[in-house]
């Protein structure tokens, strides 16, 4: 692994920020390559690329911790990072520093070389002006198909206060379209993507461009029909896959241990209690090959893991790094993230998801005497203390006497964290998990997750529709 | 001659060195401080430096020039060298267009402006006082607020640099403050939290830091003992919190970018009235409470005031110069440039004109209806403006604040939700790049519980 810096600057950058008294210290350092290219119009007008390289350094005593970041490798800028990463403490005396060892990822989920390898631009451009074809093709309707295909490659090194030097390679590719359709003056849009930690080889091999456009048509063409949301308060059936986004936003954050510890959380202080029906379990794993949320360690070196959260309805587990661990006396669950060497680490979701139960998902639907069935979501968002989430339907249906009446305008469905999942009354037995569309923003910080459910009966929920 | 503009007329020499017919470039250079304090103790500190250059070159294919662009942050000779020789590559692979809009023959600005950059710049002990004050304030509020979920301030220096090469070049700098505090009221099992902040171009400008405090207090308090709502029709009014967001629709949908691509519900509005009559809107380059001051736009065009929304009447859809030209509308010099992609559309700060009644007296108006102070969720549509949002506030009934209210959503269309606007209030704010009052809307569906 070529380090971008001298080991004795670093560690000559490490001794300089250690006081005495310090309970933790990192430096991390990070190159990033990605690569972008979109299509509308049918043509390729644009393709941008960007590299970003830097450095972030942390100290930490107790509950305090300062970061210092720049962009350049220069000693003078490294001693800068160091100097303005210490002015949390006021120590003067300097830490022993350990000497550097490299330490070994303890799991390789994903593959260690650059996404890109293997397909030109130029194979690129020629994918997005098939799928371009591929979507105009299959309706006349369709007046605009817009798609892009981007790839990362991030490299990442960890140098712990123990010494230890560790490495991780982490590749992205994404593909996303979106078309919008016009029938007579009504016009409408449907959208899908999908990626994860993988080759564009793979992506292009795998046939999921194709099969993403198709279903971008398919969503647009139903909006057409869709007819104006219910409004109030209804049973709801969750499809299977993406509305995983609902533990996300529901309960996912406030089990984050930044939240908890500080008690801010709706969460906090309600470990071992029950917060969810009997038969619900759901796990964060990091741990899942090739998934856009796993990764080999987290951005503090600690190998991913899968943490249970909820087992059979019982709250069981928070997702931590090492700075909340060690404040609420437990250890770090390999969820500490930062967006780039530029932020602060915080605790994060990786792959968050409920585990399948016993119900035939077409039951399910059957059971609605009147509700919706949801079956994908445009994002969400949670005020983690009032414990309110809201998330916003991109397909539902309106059930009447268990049958589907009708596609449904786009609508926000709020909820109550500690609530919604003691709602739950029917799980599937059809685990499925997001394609790897999904982006989690905390702090300004964004980081790729995954999140994944089986069909789920929530017998109430308040629906933001127009019909009162 | 700054350093940002030594290093980007570097990159233009290099890219000019390779087959390139012309290039712009955007450099740009960020510092920052940041302190996070929590129960009076200093929890994080943070220190920020960062710079990157960003290129755009065109090339000559048949059929017309094609264009890429890429970024870095390695300032060296090589670095630029190559950041250079990666983006002719690119090119190489984007498709031609014979409307493409190279920067040569962009109307430049004549003379350039320079914003008066403070000297005042915030000192760390000052920012780390008024956070500490400001969480105090907020604690000792009220009885009710229990918990701290910190305060913040932070300052910093942004300068930028445009340069093309066809010669212009054209350089600002900007700095800002803020001051924000969140705090937790608690009552047995009902938790709440809220916040108040202030943001400006200096720490002088901000808002006392104790005012700062207690406002956030007062705001999380009241939220305590909030309930679902009836689901129906009512009346909806927006603190300025939230009718920010109104304005962040109204720019997204006359985007010439978004009409061009028939991406907008407000195709073919030019001229039309889509709010009363005595609804007007300005756009503003340079405002001195407001963070963006762009003498030039994304492409080096002059920028000038303008009136977006006339007596309710859209003016025009702010334009960059190919959209201009390929649409055959007025170009408004609205060009948004990031260091990497396709040059976009922005408009520059937004001024919302304010009305006469105080908070009070519109809340007084109303018999029936909702107070939003809090807005969840990204249920907008923008191709066919249908609204669909979480929310959370206050009933009012007979024109009086009954009790608070969570847990409900507000829906409509941006269409008839801009139509049926009843008043906007006298109680403007700025946020950041936008300026906007109380905004009372007739006709939403609100949805709760029953």
């Amino acid at each position: 692994m070529n380090l971008p810096i001298a080991e004795e600057s670093l560690n000559s950058m490490l001794e300089r920020m250690l006081p005495a008294n310090v309970d933790d210290a990192d430096i991390y350092i990070e190159r990033t390559e990605s690569e972008g290219i979109s299509l509308e119009e049918g043509m390729v007008k644009h393709v941008s690329a960007s590299t970003d390289q830097g450095i972030g350094a942390r100290v930490i005593m107790g509950e305090a911790s300062g970061h210092a970041c720049s962009d350049s490798f220069e000693d003078d800028a490294l001693m800068q990072v160091a100097d303005a990463a210490r002015t949390i403490s006021t120590h003067q005396t300097q830490a022993p520093v350990a000497p550097i060892k490299i330490d070994a990822a303890k799991h390789q989920l994903y593959q260690s070389s650059s996404p890109v390898i293997g397909v030109s631009l130029l194979a690129r451009r020629q994918l997005l002006e098939e799928i371009d074809s591929l979507a105009r093709s299959l309706d006349p309707r369709i007046t605009q198909v817009f798609a892009s295909i981007n790839n990362g490659f991030k490299e990442v090194h960890i140098l712990r206060l123990d010494g230890a030097l560790l490495h991780d390679k982490r590749p992205m590719v994404s593909f996303s379209i979106s078309v919008i359709v016009e029938q007579g003056d009504k016009k409408e849009t449907g959208s899908a993507g999908g990626g994860g930690r993988f080759s564009l080889t793979e992506l292009f091999q795998s046939g999921e461009a194709q099969r993403l456009t198709r279903e971008a048509v398919r969503l647009a063409l139903l909006n057409l029909d869709a007819i104006d949301s219910p409004a109030g308060s209804m049973p709801i059936v969750l499809g299977s896959g993406w509305p995983g986004v609902l533990l996300h936003e529901a309960i996912g954050h406030g089990l984050e241990g930044d939240f908890n510890r500080k008690g801010s959380s709706a969460f906090s202080d309600k470990m071992g209690q029950r917060i969810a029906s009997k038969g619900v379990n759901v796990v964060d794993d990091g741990t899942i090959s090739k998934r856009r949320g796993s990764l080999n360690m987290d951005d503090e070196g600690t190998p991913t893991q899968c943490t249970p959260l909820i087992e059979d309805g019982i709250l069981v587990g928070y997702m931590q790094d090492k700075l909340n661990a060690r404040l609420m006396g437990g250890q770090s669950t390999g969820n500490g993230r930062r967006e780039s060497y530029a932020s602060p680490v915080l605790p994060r979701m990786t792959n968050t998801f409920m585990l399948a139960g016993q119900d035939d998902p077409q039951d399910i639907i059957s059971s609605l005497e009147r509700g919706i069935y949801a079956v994908n979501f445009s994002g969400g968002q949670v005020d983690i203390t009032s414990g309110k989430f809201v998330f916003t339907t991109s397909e539902a249906y309106l059930v009447e006497k268990g049958k589907i009446i009708a596609p449904l305008k786009n609508a926000t469905l709020i909820g109550n964290g500690p609530d919604v999942l003691q709602r739950v009354s029917m799980i599937g037995n059809d685990l499925k998990l997001d394609p790897g569309v999904g982006t989690c923003g905390k702090e300004g910080q964004s980081v790729p997750v995954g999140v994944g459910l089986p069909t789920l009966r929530v017998d109430e929920m308040i629906v933001g529709g127009t019909q009162a | 001659m700054s350093q940002l503009e030594e290093i980007s007329q570097k990159l233009l020499s290099f890219a000019k060195e390779q087959a390139v017919v012309d290039a712009d470039v955007l450099a740009i250079r960020n510092t920052s401080d940041a302190f996070n304090v929590r129960h009076g103790n200093i929890e994080t500190v943070e220190r920020e430096d960062a710079q990157g250059i960003g290129l755009r070159a065109f090339v000559q294919q048949k059929g017309g020039l094609a264009f890429a662009s890429a970024s870095s942050s390695d300032f060296s000779d090589n670095g630029l060298r190559a950041l250079a020789k990666q983006v002719v590559d690119m090119a190489q692979v984007s498709a031609p267009d014979s409307d493409a809009m190279p920067p040569a023959g962009a109307p430049h600005p004549e003379a350039l402006t320079q914003h008066p950059l403070s000297a005042d710049i915030w000192q760390r002990e000052q920012a780390i006082t008024a956070a500490i004050q400001c969480e105090e304030a907020a604690l000792n509020a009220s009885n009710s607020i229990q918990n701290s979920d910190g305060a913040s301030a932070a300052y910093g220096l942004s300068h930028q640099c445009y340069a093309s090469a066809d010669g212009f070049v054209g350089s600002h700098s900007q700095s800002y403050a803020s001051l924000s505090v969140s705090v937790i009221a608690q009552q047995g099992q009902d938790m709440q939290r809220d916040y108040d902040y202030s943001r400006a171009v200096t720490g002088k400008q901000l808002d006392n830091a104790a005012n700062i405090g207690r406002l956030a207090a007062q705001r999380t308090s009241r939220r305590l003992g909030a309930k679902s709502t009836k689901s129906g029709t009512m009346t909806v009014m927006f603190e300025p919190r939230v009718a920010v967001s109104l304005l962040g629709h109204l720019s997204a949908a006359v985007n010439a970018r978004s009409i061009m691509q028939k991406t907008s519900f407000l195709n073919d509005a030019i001229n039309q009235d889509l709010f009363p009559k005595w609804v007007t809107i300005h756009d503003l380059p340079d405002h001195p409470l407001a963070w963006n001051f762009n003498p030039f736009d994304g492409e080096g065009c002059a920028t000038q005031e303008a009136t977006l929304i006339d007596q309710g009447t859209l003016c025009f859809y702010p334009s960059n110069r190919y959209v201009a030209k390929r649409m055959g509308i007025p170009h408004t010099a609205h060009a948004q440039r990031g260091l990497t992609g396709d040059i976009g559309i922005g408009l520059n700060n937004l001024l919302w004109q304010p009305g006469q009644q105080s908070q009070q007296e519109l809340i007084s108006d109303i018999s029936h209806g909702v107070l939003i102070t809090e807005l969840m969720g990204s249920g907008v549509n923008g191709v066919t403006g249908d609204y669909s949002r979480g929310a959370a506030g206050f009933m009012i009934e007979n024109g009086v604040i009954t009790h608070p209210l969570h847990e409900m959503t507000i829906a409509g269309n941006l269409t008839d939700m801009f139509k049926n606007i009843r008043a906007v209030g006298s109680d403007l704010r700025w946020f950041g790049s936008r300026g906007v009052a109380s905004v009372v809307i007739d006709g939403m569906t609100v949805a709760g519980q029953s």
